[in-house]
């Protein structure tokens, strides 16, 4: 049965892998078709958020021209250490920054991704909204050869499926290509609140020059009630985002609600003041992949690729995802493109695929912070013991008691003893040195 | 030796500083476009609720889907539902029946 809705490539999920990976490809000039189930493109999307712009531009060389809707260039960024009552800032500020267009970017993703998809659109995709896709299909010998959707008449073909469906990666799971589902230990919920706020009161807060600056703040230790997780205070260009992420298992495992947390996070006397007088205007949540080198999906197979959160393609020490997955698609789109000039679908030619991530800065990120997860989740200590000592230490140090300073420095090591044995402390170091360094 | 803290509660202290949050206040910020012919989560056994004693969904959903009827039922406000997957994941019985919306339905995000 010949069907008229024939493609050379079928991207599911307009999401930055998927508009990516269906740009390079309809560049190239495959008939491409990209599948987003949301009303919109961006519907469904949610994150921080920090975008870094290096893999847009492989994408998209002159994507400052094509004025993308970024919210601020980030111009100052680090990290605060809260205590329940102080904190402890390491920021970095710097000329450097502010280079045009700048490396890193806040954005807010209903209002990008719909752009990037666009841009897709605009090299000769076609791009349907409001379609979801049901079932992946596949020939006699296993070969994927295109998706069924939840429209009437729905099947489409095409020699090659990316699959780029996000966190929840059900097709990627119902395929085989990863046995099970991710567990609770290796997923982190994130929940964010996007304040409205007037741009000159967000400079005045946050030190910021103008509209062309911005910062971003990643933050540990009672934000999370000391438990495994960040939370995050991005300037956007009028108005804040502000949330908190922890690893799943520890919302199950001490039956907190996320927005409770959040709720105790924006109260935090050193927080506040930045929130004031500011209005909410939309609270989301969404789950990020922990999985880790060592547990992503098998990338390929006949005539299919998995990019993006579908893989687990997120870097968490450095907040970086949507850079991994838009190089991921861009890969995928130029495997896609090389499949079809040698007339080859096969498992073994998109392969080619995964050396090319492998030579890229993805798979080699993701392997060398292999241990990151593991080294949070076994010890789940580590954020709230650390960040509540260099606040109690600052306390100490900054503060004349009028007792000798030798006593004080005694004192800031009885800090940390009462809260670790030596052996402890050794042990944290080690594992978090592992962890970095791969 | 204070080595591996793995699952020790909660200090009490530190959980009765979690303020009370109206989950209402917040998901009135969310835009849906609800389904009301397709509940996209359902519990799969009723029965196998009523053997997880802790029922953290009832907590750990960030918009409160899962609330508990008189009888102690699990009921599923799926209207609510900003497709996290959380619940999939999290339920410890793997109890939650978990699909995607039809196509252009559930949460549409203004910002994300």
């Amino acid at each position: 049965m010949a069907s008229k809705h024939t493609f050379d490539a079928i991207v599911v999920g307009g999401g930055p892998s998927g508009s990516a990976a269906a740009l390079t490809m309809a560049r190239a000039g495959l008939k491409t078709i990209l599948i987003e189930r949301g009303r919109f493109v961006g519907a469904k999307n949610f994150f921080g958020g920090v975008m870094y712009t290096h893999a847009l531009a492989d994408v998209l060389p002159d994507f400052w021209e094509r004025k993308p809707p970024f919210e601020r260039p980030v111009t100052e960024q680090g990290y605060w250490m809260l205590s329940p009552d102080s904190v402890v800032r390491i920021m970095h500020k710097s000329e450097h920054y502010k280079q045009e267009p700048a490396e890193a970017h806040t954005v807010l993703r209903a209002l990008f991704d719909p752009w990037l998809a666009e841009q897709a659109v605009s090299a000769g995709a076609l791009l349907i909204t409001k379609t979801t896709v049901t079932h992946i299909l596949q020939d006699a010998k296993g070969r994927v050869i295109g998706v069924r959707t939840d429209r009437p008449d729905g099947e489409i073909f095409a020699p090659i499926v990316v699959i780029a469906e996000g966190v929840n990666n059900l097709l990627t799971q119902k395929l085989g290509l990863i046995k099970n589902d991710l567990p609770p230990r290796f997923v982190a919920l994130a929940v964010k609140e996007y304040i409205s706020l007037p741009a000159k009161d967000i400079q005045a807060r946050f030190g910021l020059s103008g509209p062309n600056e911005g910062a971003a703040i990643d933050i540990f230790g009672d934000a999370t009630l000391g438990l495994p997780g960040t939370a995050f205070l991005y300037t956007d260009r009028n108005g804040l985002s502000i949330g908190v992420g922890l690893l799943l298992e520890e919302f199950v495992t001490h039956k907190l609600r996320p927005y409770e947390v959040l709720a105790r996070f924006k109260n935090h006397p050193v927080i506040q003041p930045y929130l004031e007088g500011g209005k909410p205007l939309e609270y989301g949540a969404h789950l990020i992949p922990e999985t880790g080198y060592n547990r992503m999906p098998k990338l390929s197979a006949a005539g299919v690729m998995v990019v993006g959160d579908a893989a687990g393609m997120v870097d968490a020490v450095h907040r970086e995802g949507t850079n991994l997955a838009m190089t991921a698609g861009r890969l995928a789109g130029t495997t896609a493109v090389a499949a079809h000039q040698a007339n080859d679908f096969s498992a073994t030619f998109l392969k080619q695929y995964r050396q090319s991530l492998e030579e890229s800065f993805v798979l080699k990120d993701m392997k060398q912070y292999r241990r990151m997860t593991d080294f949070l989740d076994s010890s789940p200590h580590f954020m709230g013991t650390y960040a509540n000592f260099l606040n109690d230490a600052a306390l100490r140090y900054f503060t004349a008691h009028g007792i000798p300073k030798r006593d004080m420095e005694k004192q800031i090591v009885g800090l940390l003893q009462e809260r670790r044995s030596f052996f402890g402390i050794a042990q944290d170091m080690v594992k978090l040195l592992r962890a970095m360094r791969g | 030796m204070k080595n591996d803290q793995k699952h020790q509660p909660l200090n009490p202290d530190l959980k009765a500083t979690l303020p009370t949050v109206n989950v209402n206040d917040l998901v009135v910020s969310i835009k849906y476009y609800v389904d009301e012919e397709f509940a996209h989560i359902q519990v799969r056994e009723h029965t196998i609720c009523t053997t997880c004693a802790p029922k953290p969904c009832l907590d750990f959903c960030p918009v409160h889907v899962f609330t508990q009827d008189g009888q102690g039922r699990i009921m599923v406000g799926y209207q609510a539902c900003v497709e996290c997957g959380s619940c999939r994941i999290g339920c410890p019985p793997h109890n939650i029946d978990w699909q995607l919306p039809q196509g252009g339905y559930g949460v549409a995000y203004k910002f994300g």
